[in-house]
């Protein structure tokens, strides 16, 4: 099969593309910053002995991590409102899901980097006077901050990806753009093509950094 | 806010959402199988000391690891028909994008599996005059395979989340069932909130089954 591309129309659909990436950056941010920080949050609550605190971290990190990621995007457009009483635009209910999603994810991280020291490093902060919530700052998190760094990156790399999902809700980020102006010109292939190329470039510096870490940190041990 | 839940609306359309998660069910299993087949010969082009064989796999799995898979869905239903002039329904459009994409992953892991084998067996069973294949096969897989096993459970529970992508093609799957059945209904929060329920339930219960299967084989090892 001959196929002759047109280069022009990649040309010409560019701008309208990179107006796409500024709202998926948008998102990314978003939700990677907030999901981080809920993350952490949970985190504490999943390693606390209270079971009250307990079970209900335990649930909500299964059920987000246990079930496909459009689903809950389209759960909290479509079925979220109702019980809300307001319509979402779908930039808020899509960065509501990824937040929620990405702090789920990053709830597991941050229990995993706590429960790898060990137990005796509480008892002893214990002794020596500090609260629990000293330990955590001046003892835990400075260990595991560090070993845990691939796994954070490795989790924006995925957001980074998810976010393309929002194109389904119809957010104007630039998978959306991309399958918009391929049906105007009927050019998915070279249109479609971009969109994969604008992403790689977006991922790949994070995704080299986080394999040149990950050696790094391997090496160190 | 005071909702009417009405459940009812779902169960009489129950077999809908039952022929989408045999749907579901299919496609990922049909793509698990091809994903490994692909991993498999991607990963041994990674390990080859032949450049040529080298380069286009790394580039292959890069390429996947680094965009979003909705892009991939998008590209082999839309794109790849007008290059090979030939146009795929959405099972094969879906199929195609998920086991080349977890094909990607799997190669990771079986490279990874075998790589963390030391070289000195290697040389070890080559002095021992066994050629390539025969320390693969006797030396090197039988100790590798086991410790690809959760790394390669992990992904093959990703890529079944995945496969809700395929809704967008109009796959007749869990979540494009789904959709169908709320236009029936107009009960997007019931039936949105049935089929993660019917997601969670699947994927929880098999990652339990798996958690045992890898504590079984860790202690045979």
């Amino acid at each position: 099969m001959e196929y002759t591309w047109d280069f022009k129309v990649m040309l010409d659909s560019f701008p309208l593309l990179l107006r796409g990436l500024v709202v998926t950056i948008e998102l990314w941010i978003l939700a990677f910053a907030i999901g981080f920080s809920l993350g952490f949050a949970v985190s504490l609550a999943r390693v606390s002995s209270r079971g009250w605190l307990n079970a209900p971290a335990i649930g909500y990190v299964e059920i987000f991590r246990n079930t496909p990621v459009l689903v809950q995007l389209i759960w909290f457009y479509y079925a979220f409102p109702i019980i809300l009483g307001q319509q979402l635009s779908p930039f808020t209910a899509a960065a509501l899901a990824l937040t929620l999603n990405t702090s789920a994810y990053c709830a597991e991280i941050f229990r995993g980097g706590i429960v790898s020291i060990a137990r005796g490093q509480w008892e002893g902060a214990k002794a020596i006077g500090m609260t629990r919530a000293m330990t955590m700052r001046r003892v835990i998190l400075p260990q595991v901050l560090k070993r845990m760094l691939p796994a954070f990156t490795n989790r924006g790399i995925e957001l980074a990806k998810v976010t393309s999902l929002a194109s389904l809700l119809a957010v104007n980020e630039i998978m959306y753009q991309g399958r918009l102006l391929s049906s105007t010109y009927y050019r998915p292939l070279e249109i479609l093509t971009v969109v994969a190329l604008v992403y790689f470039v977006l991922i790949y510096p994070g995704s080299y950094l986080s394999a040149r870490l990950e050696r790094r940190l391997a090496a160190r041990d | 806010m005071q909702y009417q839940w009405d459940f009812a609306a779902v169960w009489n359309h129950f077999d809908m959402l039952i022929v989408g998660l045999i749907g579901t069910v299919e496609l990922a299993l049909v793509s698990i199988v091809l994903g490994v087949i692909v991993g498999f010969v991607v990963a041994l082009m990674r390990l080859s000391h032949r450049r040529a064989l080298r380069t286009p796999a790394t580039a292959f799995v890069e390429f996947y690891r680094n965009t979003p898979p909705i892009v991939h869905f998008f590209w082999f239903f839309y794109a790849l028909p007008i290059v090979i002039g030939v146009s795929f329904d959405p099972f094969t459009a879906a199929v195609l994008a998920l086991s080349t994409q977890s094909g990607a992953f799997y190669a990771e892991v079986f490279r990874g599996g075998i790589v963390s084998i030391e070289r000195g067996q290697w040389e070890g069973a080559k002095a021992l005059g066994m050629n390539y294949r025969a320390v693969l096969r006797r030396v090197i897989l039988p100790q590798a395979l086991r410790r690809m096993v959760a790394p390669f459970v992990d992904r093959s529970f990703e890529l079944t989340k995945t496969t809700a992508l395929a809704s967008s093609l109009a796959y007749a799957e869990l979540l494009y069932q789904a959709m169908q059945v709320n236009s029936i209904t107009y009960r997007p929060m019931e039936v949105y909130t049935t089929i993660a329920l019917m997601y969670f339930v699947v994927l929880f219960a098999a990652s339990n089954l798996m958690r045992l299967v890898e504590y079984r084989l860790s202690r045979v090892g």
